[in-house]
């Protein structure tokens, strides 16, 4: 996606606003080893009228690209092993851009919260006023905080799932072992775990793995 | 005599970033916990974890959670705006954070000296082969590898690049005073570049860098996967150079009685680390709790005063490499003025800092009194290498 052409000018979109008018053609390098939640950013500065000059995954290559590629602020993971590169380029050689990490403004504790909370980072090259760089934070904030609520349901569907798995086998087992019906088997379960305190799906494990036990007793030592 | 300026200089506004409310960090797991301390992983953070696992901690009834950190610049962040309460820093960090370099101010106030020595110069490829040719001595002149570097120079070769692992860092302005020494210019005749630690040895391997200075197990792992020699140990620089240092937030210092706590745990723990027969015990609990991904051996070579600086070559003692001790747990002010110095003579720092504020004595004395230690401590143990040389005017 790198050098995407910069077709989207500012009157594309709600024209007037001045985030909008202040974004537009500002040069964005993103830094992040994931690339969809990187596509969501760059789609959602390009929508802004930023410039993406490109997406780097690792911290290799990244000086020579803030350099070369005339970039204006850098957006990254605020866990990104790339940052310590990053900050040290204008203190280590005085004739390179230096870059300052910005996290918004600093009189606005909540933004610094969202920006940490979304785990971002970004840096502006020194020179630049901050004030032209918010609204690329903002929206940088909002694609990574949407990417991390995506993936903790996807990771909630996932143990949901597996869960209502072993709910199933658990199930399976009692109907066959104790000529239970479904849901007969089921009120077994629910039960158990009623008693004593816990998920139905802890119960619903410990019943698998004693069937496990008892199918294949351990042989003794000798 | 060590220069004064710092001390006569009225201290900096330093403004604490607010602490928003309920900062989240992925690293750590959540539960109630009286202090989280984060840390880079390294063989030196070892007096943190072997607090944790050896239960000085919770036996000084405080509950830790420690996580670790991808980089410098995020744990610094999570200091500066409170996700974290304290952490094993890079010396000049709190002098930089104070002065608000690379973007974000904050107080941040030293409690200890975690560690000396520790850190490796490493040389590969191209640089290790010019090398040779000229000399193969441990530790390597810096004389000897201004000849090398002359030599490729006149060859056409551009100025090898060296990696550090931070601006501000022991690593960096030790390496800058040793190329000086040789009469290396190193803005000029060497490229100085940063990267993490655990990207060093690939970096080394891919020819990105043609060398690196960087805390153990790095030196020796980049020595295991043949992609580089120990060329020289920071000790070598500077005999007992402080390097790590325990750091609290202003946020944490509002409970003073805690943060006095802690640190005499983890001066007992470097109690436990001066006893070398705790040696592989001590490498055991770092390599599991930090450096999973690297073998154990490699890990505890530092811990037991040895270094492989070859591949198929003996271990060679070097007591002292990886050193941390109750002895030279005190945060000596002078070392203070002498990172400030060097951050002021490579441009990177400007306004005046008032150190004394940072490096916290008196924090380390209830600290050190709590923890038992008895025989008292020289303030200033006679300094000597780099020390003696720079401070020096």
């Amino acid at each position: 996606m790198s050098d995407s052409p910069d077709s989207s000018g500012p009157g594309r979109f709600s024209a007037g606003t001045d985030a909008t008018v202040a974004v537009s053609r500002l040069r964005v390098l993103l830094v992040d080893d994931n690339a969809e939640r990187a596509r969501a950013v760059a789609d959602g500065l390009a929508a802004q009228g930023c410039v993406i000059v490109g997406t780097v995954p690792e911290p290799a290559d990244l000086v020579r690209r803030v350099r070369e590629g005339a970039v204006d602020v850098v957006v990254c993971d605020l866990d990104s092993p790339s940052r310590d590169a990053l900050e040290s380029m204008g203190a280590l050689h005085r004739d390179e851009p230096r870059p300052v990490v910005m996290f918004v403004d600093r009189s606005d504790p909540d933004s610094i919260g969202a920006a940490m909370q979304a785990g971002v980072a970004a840096y502006v090259i020194e020179g630049l006023s901050p004030a032209r760089v918010k609204s690329v934070v903002d929206v940088a904030v909002a694609r990574f905080a949407a990417h991390q609520a995506l993936k903790a349901e996807l990771a909630a569907a996932r143990t949901a799932l597996s869960e209502r798995k072993l709910i199933e086998r658990a199930k399976g087992i009692l109907m066959s072992s104790r000529s239970m019906s479904e849901a007969e088997a089921f009120a077994a379960l629910r039960g158990l775990a009623m008693d004593r305190g816990r998920k139905l799906a802890e119960v619903a494990d410990s019943v698998v793995a004693l069937e496990a036990m008892l199918r294949h007793p351990a042989k003794p030592n000798r | 005599m060590v220069p004064s300026r710092d001390k006569q200089d009225p201290p900096a506004r330093v403004v604490s970033p607010p602490a928003p409310a309920a900062l989240s960090s992925p690293a750590i797991v959540s539960g109630q916990a009286d202090l989280r301390l984060g840390f880079v992983p390294l063989s030196d953070a070892v007096p943190l974890l072997v607090a944790q696992a050896l239960g000085l901690f919770a036996a000084r009834g405080l509950r830790v959670c420690l996580a670790p950190a991808a980089s410098w610049s995020a744990l610094r962040d999570r200091l500066a705006f409170g996700a974290w309460d304290g952490a094993p820093v890079l010396a000049p960090m709190p002098i930089a954070a104070a002065a608000g370099l690379g973007g974000v101010r904050a107080a941040l106030s030293v409690t200890a000296t975690l560690g000396r020595n520790g850190n490796c110069l490493v040389l590969g490829g191209d640089l290790l082969a010019a090398l040779d040719d000229s000399t193969a001595e441990f530790p390597l002149s810096a004389t000897a590898f201004a000849t090398a570097l002359a030599a490729r120079r006149s060859a056409g070769a551009p100025p090898p690049t060296l990696a550090v692992v931070f601006a501000w860092s022991s690593h960096n302005y030790l390496l800058r005073q040793w190329l000086a020494e040789g009469g290396v210019d190193p803005d000029r005749d060497v490229r100085l570049v940063v990267l993490p630690p655990p990207a060093l040895p690939e970096a080394l391997a891919s020819g990105a860098i043609d060398g690196f200075c960087a805390g153990e197990p790095w030196g020796s792992r980049a020595v295991e996967l043949r992609v580089g020699r120990i060329v020289l140990a920071s000790l070598h620089i500077w005999p007992n150079h402080p390097e790590k240092m325990l750091a609290f937030n202003d946020a944490a210092l509002a409970d003073e009685a805690r943060v006095v706590a802690a640190t005499a745990a983890v001066i007992e723990a470097m109690g436990f680390l001066a006893e070398p027969s705790n040696a592989a015990h001590a490498a055991q609990i770092v390599q599991q709790m930090a450096l999973p991904d690297v073998p154990r051996e490699v890990v505890a070579l530092a811990f037991a005063g040895r270094l492989v600086t070859e591949a198929d070559r003996p271990a060679i003692d070097l007591p002292g490499v990886l050193r941390h001790a109750p002895a030279h747990s005190r945060p000596e002010i002078a070392h203070a003025h002498w990172f400030a110095a060097r951050m002021r003579a490579c441009g990177q720092l400007g306004e005046p800092v008032d150190l004394d504020a940072i490096w916290r004595d008196d924090l380390w004395l209830r600290a050190a009194t709590r923890a038992g230690l008895s025989r008292p401590i020289a303030k200033h143990s006679s300094p000597d290498g780099a020390f003696q040389r720079s401070v020096a005017p």
